[in-house]
């Protein structure tokens, strides 16, 4: 960034941080915002010391925390058939009204079949689980919806192809990362199922924060060339690293009044 | 909210300083300001489809302070008239507050508002005292009115958010911006009829636009005309135009109008060649009109009938409700929103607002935070909360959710084998002393315990009471409350044995839940070993002793009780008794246990004398506690001061004050904005941004959407603290 830029642009700047320092968002909000996240995310031993911390409610989705998280814990751990019991325990309804959800589960259960025979001595390799799994639950679903039958097949090509010699697509399948989205679809479809908001409430926020700086940009708004929430990270790993700050690092940023020390 | 009293001061107010465009400036010089101001004036509404919106909750907001200045004013007033009769302070004092009904709400909001400047200059409370200060000693009732006026000046921060009073609606007919012949029938100016005097010449029509231009901060606007009665012909239009477009002419013929006519069903874009549109409209049709500000699109309805878009690009700024009519006999009634609408257009906004809700929840947070590409958005969530309740000092919290989200990624870096996709090396929350001391003050204070909470400022930050007075007082007057809180449980309790119902005065399970609450809090927060508490023990064992005096029954259960993290809870209790009740010169021993939590249980053994006994000390404490707190501030001109004192101390007056006008504030909820502005007071002294990430996130939304909002753009759907805070 130029110099010049710069100093055109710190007056304007601080008129800004001025205006959002003035907002003082309530203290209420915050924890609530907060505790929506821990709840719904399932984070229960951090919740309960956050209501006993701050002194407030955990909200009604806290009745289901607990199942949520074993159900949870139970998908990023790959055991699949548990999530599903767990699930149907909990309403069968669920997954009975979810066909989509039910063969996200199933293709992630297959999908940990052909990772344990994968992870076997080249000689041992047995498919025959993954095999006979997929025709027995998932082809039969897979025939009457198109999508399901393009997943099932990009899911069996997985043993085809030796382990190194993957396509990105397919690798992406054996990502922990879809464990974790196939969970976070279930903790979504268990909260609707309670009557929840189906995702806590902060993620819209950060994304509504996102959407309005770039709509402020395309309306070519006088805001600030570079407007930082004040987190650590938020430079990437590049600017970002190094000691450990805290909030130590956070507060110079927000104190100084020029603020440049994150632009130049 | 009460009583004719409001509705008449709203009149007024709305009347005198609403009107902001340069059309609707005579309505107020008209025959409206000349009679009854209550009847003319301008009724307060919000259409149905705007409710929940960020323009509806300004305008509510200006409304609210526009009130607040008005009953303000008339408690001036009042004062001075009374000033000279004296002796009815306290009556007088309770009647203000009633009608009011949030008096102290008024003062609660004032941290939020003043306190920014005061917390990191302690500057402004300073000023306050050196302007105030000459002007209260000088003279009696006189000076009062002059010393409202000063402070409305310095004191009134801009209400919560920073932009200025929002475009008012549409609310009636202009008076003025009106062609000869049309008559406004109605005192609320929204029924006109066409009687022109004399021939009519065959090209001159009437035309009237409404008080207020459509603002553009609605998102959407939409208004409904009922047609009464019409000529032969029905030659009406229905529609908007600019503020100089000549009302000689019907809307639609003329460059800068649009408009629906009822004769053949045309709509007119700023010219007299119409094109076909919807079919005509007569006698007993409902026609609306609506505009998207964000599309630009114009649309009409007829009895509830969506007709479709006719117009587009329609971006023009000061456009007002406009009708005009050809011939004599016409007669309609127009709807701004303050009753139903017969076209469903509360479903049009929610669709609106869908489309827009949708592409926000669409939205990457990359831009905003450049690592969530590898991380995901994740990432940027868990480390805004971790950095939130470190920095709000929830050591606990902070601490086990970093725990939560190593549990959770271990399976998954397991799984990999190496840990590289999942960044949780912020996570870590540093260990952090004054973390955890500020966690003591807000334990301290959530569980009703000031004095311990001022005892810990003192000790770990000794400047913070000093140069925030503000604070002070709020402490102080925080400490009154919970003293006349636990008076009033008392009273109850010793009520209730008094009728042999030992049970009856119990509080309700939520109260009891958050009293347990916050004794956990308490054992949570003072993770340190308790050395702090050794003053603290010494009396509780003088307590003790004192009360086992009494009876052996309250002693053996106290015991049992007191296993589970009772102790701490109890303490404060005793401690801030003792205190109290040494000011008022009686033996420390009455109040032990009285407080919240587990204190009530020891209540239900008690007998109705030992009960009342109790009270009565107690009460006698709370009284003295209450004078010299009123020694300390009586000096004090700021009126915020003053007001919280008199609300205050009306409390004491009600037989039982959780039922009064001024119940809400006993409430537990009251000490979390005491809590909090101390926390930030002290995160201040430390240098440190008083603001966490998150709030910083929130502060630039409202901003953003302040900026994006007002042309009526995408903005104007969204309502950052209905739909995204609290939703």
């Amino acid at each position: 960034m130029s110099s010049s830029t710069v100093s055109t642009t710190t007056p304007t700047r601080h008129q800004f941080d001025r205006r959002v320092e003035e907002v003082k968002p309530s203290k209420t909000d915050m924890n609530f915002l907060v505790m929506d996240y821990l709840i719904s995310e399932g984070y229960p031993v951090a919740a309960s010391k956050f209501a006993a911390e701050a002194n407030i409610k955990p909200g009604p989705a806290a009745e289901s925390i607990e199942e949520r998280v074993e159900i949870k814990q139970a998908i990023c751990s790959g055991d699949i058939q548990t999530a599903i019991e767990m699930i149907n325990e909990l309403n069968p309804e669920i997954l009975d009204r979810d066909h989509a959800l039910h063969f996200s589960l199933l293709r992630l259960h297959l999908i940990e079949l052909i990772r344990t025979s994968l992870a076997m001595p080249p000689n041992k390799t047995d498919i025959t689980p993954a095999l006979q799994f997929a025709t027995e639950h998932l082809a039969p679903r897979a025939s009457t919806n198109s999508e399901f039958l393009e997943d099932l097949e990009r899911t069996m090509a997985l043993l085809i192809f030796s382990p190194t010699s993957l396509t990105p697509e397919l690798k992406a399948l054996l990502d922990p990362t879809l464990r974790q989205q196939v969970a976070n679809h279930v903790m979504e479809a268990i909260l609707r199922s309670h009557g929840q908001k189906s995702e806590a409430r902060i993620k819209d926020l950060v994304r509504l924060r996102a959407w309005l700086e770039s709509k402020a940009r395309d309306a070519k708004k006088d805001i600030p060339d570079s407007m930082p929430l004040g987190l650590d990270g938020e430079f990437g790993e590049a600017e970002g690293n190094g000691a450990h700050q805290g909030e130590d690092g956070v507060s110079a940023n927000g104190n100084n009044q020029d603020g440049d020390a994150m632009v130049s | 909210m009460s009583g004719g009293r409001d509705a008449g001061s709203l009149g007024i107010s709305l009347g005198g300083g609403g009107n902001g465009s340069a059309s609707g400036l005579t309505i107020g010089n008209g025959d409206a300001a000349g009679g009854s101001n209550a009847g003319n004036a301008a009724p307060f509404f919000i259409p149905s489809y705007l409710r929940g919106t960020r323009y509806a909750d300004r305008l509510e907001e200006h409304r609210r302070v526009q009130m607040a200045a008005q009953r303000e004013k008339d408690m001036q007033a009042a004062q001075v008239a009374q000033a000279s009769g004296g002796a009815h302070q306290t009556q007088q004092h309770q009647l203000g507050s009633s009608i009011g009904g949030h008096g102290f709400g008024g003062f609660r909001r004032s941290p939020h508002s003043s306190a920014p400047g005061s917390l990191s200059t302690s500057g402004s409370s300073a000023n306050l005292h050196k302007l105030g200060g000459p002007a209260g000693p000088q003279s009696g009732p006189a000076a009062g009115s002059h010393r409202g006026l000063a402070h409305d000046v310095i004191e009134r921060a801009p209400p919560s958010l920073v932009d200025d009073a929002p475009a008012p609606l549409p609310s009636r007919w202009s008076e003025t911006d009106k062609y000869s012949g049309l008559e406004i029938v109605d005192a609320d100016g929204l029924e006109l009829r066409y009687t022109p005097a004399g021939k009519t010449h065959s090209d001159e029509a009437a035309a009237v636009r409404a008080d207020h231009a459509m603002p553009r901060a609605c998102g959407v606007y939409y208004f409904e005309v009922t047609m009464l009665s019409k000529s032969k012909e029905g030659l009406v239009g229905i529609g908007f135009s600019g503020p100089k477009v000549p009302l000689s002419r019907l809307p639609g013929w003329e460059p800068d109008s649009w408009a629906y006519h009822g004769d053949d069903g045309y709509v007119f874009c700023c010219t007299v060649s119409g094109k076909n549109y919807g079919p005509r409209f007569g006698t007993a049709d409902v026609v609306g009109c609506g505009i998207n500000f964000r599309t630009g699109e114009v649309f009409f309805t007829k009895n509830g009938n969506d007709l479709g878009v006719t117009f587009d690009k329609v971006k023009h700024d000061k456009l007002f409700p406009s009708v005009g009519m050809k011939r004599p006999g016409e007669h309609l009634k127009v709807n701004f929103g303050k009753d139903p609408f017969v076209f469903d257009i509360d479903g049009k906004m929610e669709t609106q607002k869908r489309i827009i809700h949708e592409d926000i929840h669409n939205t990457s947070v990359v831009p905003l935070y450049p690592p969530a590409k590898k991380l995901g958005e994740r990432a940027l969530i868990h480390e805004l909360v971790a950095q939130f309740l470190a920095h709000d000092g929830y050591v606990e919290t902070a601490r086990a959710f970093a725990q939560e989200v190593r549990q959770e990624s271990k399976a998954m870096k397991d799984l990999l084998g190496n840990g590289s996709s999942t960044g949780e090396r912020f996570l870590e929350p540093v260990e952090d002393e004054d973390a955890v001391n500020r966690q003591k003050i807000r334990a301290a204070i959530l569980e009703g315990d000031v004095d311990k909470a001022l005892a810990y400022t003192d000790q770990y930050y000794p400047s913070v009471l000093r140069e925030n007075e503000n604070i002070y007082f709020k402490l102080r007057c925080r400490k009154f409350i919970e003293m006349i809180r636990r008076c009033t449980e008392l009273q109850i309790a010793a009520a209730a044995a008094a009728e042999g119902r030992p049970e009856s005065f119990t509080v309700n399970p939520t109260r009891r839940h958050n009293a347990a609450a916050t004794a956990t809090a308490a054992a949570n927060g003072h993770g340190a070993p308790p050395d702090d508490y050794d003053v603290f023990d010494s009396q509780m064992e003088l307590d003790d002793h004192v009360a086992s005096n009494g009876t052996a029954a309250t002693n053996g259960r106290r015991g049992g009780g007191g296993a589970s993290g009772g102790t701490m809870s109890a303490q404060p209790t005793k401690l801030e008794l003792l205190s109290s009740a040494a000011a008022a010169g009686s033996s420390g021993g009455a109040g032990a246990g009285v407080g919240g939590g587990e204190g009530e249980d020891d209540l239900a053994t008690l007998t109705a004398r030992e009960l009342h006994s109790r009270y009565s000390r107690l009460l006698a404490a709370t009284i003295g506690y209450g004078q010299e707190l009123k020694a300390e501030f009586a000096e004090d001109p700021r009126r915020e001061v003053k007001r919280a004192l008199e609300d205050t101390f009306a409390l004491i007056a009600y037989p039982d004050a959780r039922e009064s006008a001024l119940g809400h504030l006993l409430e537990e909820e009251g000490r979390v904005p005491v809590a909090e502005e101390l926390n930030a007071a002290v995160l201040v002294s430390l240098g440190r941004c008083s603001a966490a990430a998150l709030e910083r996130v929130v502060g630039q939304c409202e901003v953003l959407v302040q900026e994006v909002c007002d042309e009526g753009g995408q903005g104007a759907f969204v309502n950052v603290k209905r739909d995204f805070l609290r939703g």
